[in-house]
């Protein structure tokens, strides 16, 4: 079975984690994030992975208290809220792109790991690397053509019907997300490429139990 | 081009690249080779947009974010006591029980790895005492998680649903007879296995300690009121009755409950937020990737060259079921759903299938193939939480599989299992 250990300054704790789960919920907590990049640098990603983390939480409490205003509003007050739908789009617009950078840092993206965890260390981390770089390549990709995409919908200067804001706003975490994202692989290839074990995520160490029969 | 497409996404999925990758590698290479050249990307982005867009996929974040506040909780625990108070005594009964206390928490919470978590972590231990195998045991939690998918809420269903447009209400309440059907089964054959390998029966309950257990659930058992009722009798749309549940969940358990506080409820928040974004980045690029195979009209291709339009109805959804059974063994069910359903979509419009019907097979297919080796994702759910090596896991498994399958050919033929209530509900 799949072991990753979160190794930062602050702590040492370990968390179990399978690779191939959508909605568990047996994963530890996700703990305070400390970079593991040296000096100026890792204080930015700090901040901007304390930003992720609040986001995703406030984005998900707010949806709810959106959805459910509306839910009470229909029932009690014979009204529903007549932004909820374009709020709620909106909010998982948000959540979507706060979250895929906030889980390629945390190693947290599911993926088919069968093979790739039966090949030997030798195999996996060179295997590691090219994935990193290769999804880095296609983030920046998708961050360069959402950026395009803002800016021709910005030159058509439409706004939502109800909330009256132009529609390219609500995008702008889309490029944001997808940069993001490109620089966590980017950077996890670099910390596969420098340290001498194989790194799931920037500090989220891969690793196998010894006591336990390997798949 | 589908050649070149689906063997870069099959290379890319078994090297292990993060499931969005096979995906978006995957619509990128299609509009690449539609449009020659980069020209259309901004339409790729455009089609990623439009999947994360439909309203009724906010269901999703919410069902999600209501189960996550309960496994927190104590309601598994308790919808565990009252399921034991009342069979825990027959021949059997342990094993029962759990296969219904999952059924019954798979009615709060619509993710099976919730469910393996929070009815199988406290079941196991009692079970193993009581004297089943563990083999038996891992199958039978591992199996029985899977009705979880077919019981309402389905974070898959409404997946399919927003996919190939179809009433997610409908498809809810059609998942209920086949989950009770495999719940029958199992019990069947939980009670023949306790009697052939003589496993001792555990006490009888009081009516008063009985009586005691059910008040105990009954908060938990508003979940399926909700859910169930509220959709049944019209008064909630799918997405509302997940916002119902998240209220729900919170008042139970921060005021009634009081097993969670601010900073549980946060980092609740945040954790649902993460899962949501791993589906929801798969969701739109799942979106792009339908829309230009479906625009190179693809489907038409692979399923014309296979003869599937000489199949009839019955054969179709035989295709469909083996589709996403051997799909399902390899992959995460939502991807599977993502890339298979548009596939099927224009097949199934022309034999004139239920689509209702299709999506409760498919949903069956999906449960049974995640707990199906080699490399279903609930195994290695059970693993991760049970911290038992792979081949324990899986060898108890056969039985179960031999009983899915066959409710999965029944449901063919039969389809009324699964439209019988959805055809009193909405008086078709």
């Amino acid at each position: 079975m799949r072991r990753a250990t979160q190794v930062t300054e602050a702590n040492h704790s370990s968390q179990e984690q399978s690779n191939s789960d959508t909605t568990s919920v047996d994963d530890a907590p996700l703990e305070a994030y400390q970079s593991s990049l040296p000096g100026f640098l890792g204080t930015i990603d700090t901040g901007i992975s304390r930003v992720e983390s609040l986001m995703l939480a406030a984005g998900v409490l707010l949806m709810a208290a959106n959805t459910m205003s509306n839910v009470v509003g229909r029932f009690v007050f014979q009204s529903s809220i007549f932004f909820s739908e374009e709020l709620n789009r909106i909010l998982i617009i948000l959540i979507t792109f706060a979250g895929i950078s906030y889980a390629a840092r945390h190693g947290r993206h599911i993926r088919m790991s069968a093979i790739f965890d039966a090949l030997p260390p030798k195999l996996r981390k060179p295997l590691m690397i090219l994935i990193s770089l290769v999804t880095a390549v296609f983030m920046f990709g998708l961050a360069w053509y959402a950026t395009q995409y803002i800016l021709t919908q910005a030159g058509r200067g439409r706004v939502l019907p109800a909330l009256q804001i132009p529609v390219w706003m609500p995008l702008v975490w889309v490029p944001i997300g997808f940069f993001m994202t490109g620089l966590q692989y980017l950077l996890t290839a670099i910390k596969n490429l420098i340290e001498k074990d194989i790194y799931l995520s920037t500090n989220v160490l891969e690793g196998y139990e010894d006591n336990e029969q390997e798949i | 081009m589908a050649v070149t497409i689906f063997s870069i996404m099959i290379v890319l999925l078994l090297l292990g690249f993060p499931m969005m990758i096979p995906l978006i590698v995957g619509a990128f290479v299609g509009f690449f080779m539609l449009f020659d050249g980069m020209a259309q990307m901004e339409t790729m982005i455009q089609q990623m947009m439009a999947g994360i867009r439909p309203a009724s996929l906010i269901a999703v974040p919410m069902f999600i974010f209501a189960a996550d506040i309960m496994t927190r909780g104590q309601s598994a625990g308790r919808l565990i006591d009252m399921v034991m108070a009342f069979v825990g005594h027959l021949k059997g009964g342990l094993a029962v029980s759990t296969a219904a206390a999952c059924t019954m928490f798979g009615a709060v919470s619509g993710s099976t790895q919730a469910t393996v978590v929070a009815i199988g972590s406290p079941l196991r231990p009692r079970m193993l005492k009581a004297g089943y195998k563990d083999s038996f045991i891992l199958a039978l939690i591992v199996n029985s998680s899977d009705i979880a998918f077919l019981i309402p809420p389905s974070i898959g269903m409404i997946i399919y649903g927003v996919v190939s447009n179809t009433s997610i209400a409908e498809l809810f309440i059609a998942g209920i007879g086949p989950g009770l059907l495999i719940l029958v089964l199992f019990s069947i054959y939980s009670v023949i296995y306790a009697i052939r390998n003589n496993v001792p029966t555990e006490e009888k309950t009081t009516w008063p300690e009985r009586l005691r257990a059910v008040r105990q659930a009954l908060w938990p058992m508003g979940f399926p009121a909700i859910i169930i009722g509220g959709i049944y009798g019209g008064i909630f749309s799918p997405t509302e009755a997940a916002a119902a549940c998240v209220l729900y969940a919170l008042l139970l358990e921060t005021v009634v409950f009081r097993s969670l506080d601010f900073t549980g409820v946060y980092e609740t928040a945040k954790s649902t937020g993460l899962i949501t974004a791993v589906v929801f980045i798969l969701v739109g690029a799942g979106a792009a990737f339908s829309w230009v195979i479906s625009f190179a009209q693809i489907p038409q291709a692979i399923l014309g060259s296979i003869g599937i339009d000489e199949m009839g109805a019955i054969g179709v959804l035989f295709v469909i079921s083996i589709a996403f059974f051997i799909g399902c063994m390899f992959v995460d069910p939502i991807v599977v759903i993502l890339v298979l359903v548009p596939i099927f979509a224009p097949v199934v419009k022309s034999v004139g299938l239920d689509p209702v019907l299709v999506g409760t097979v498919i949903t069956l297919q999906v449960a049974i193939g995640s707990a199906t080796p080699p490399f279903g994702c609930d195994i290695f759910t059970a693993i991760a939480v049970f911290k038992r090596p792979y081949i324990d896991v899986v060898r108890g498994t056969p039985p179960f599989i031999l009983m899915l399958l066959s409710v999965s050919v029944a449901l063919i033929f039969f389809p009324q299992i699964a439209l019988f209530l959805r055809d009193l509900a909405f008086a078709k």
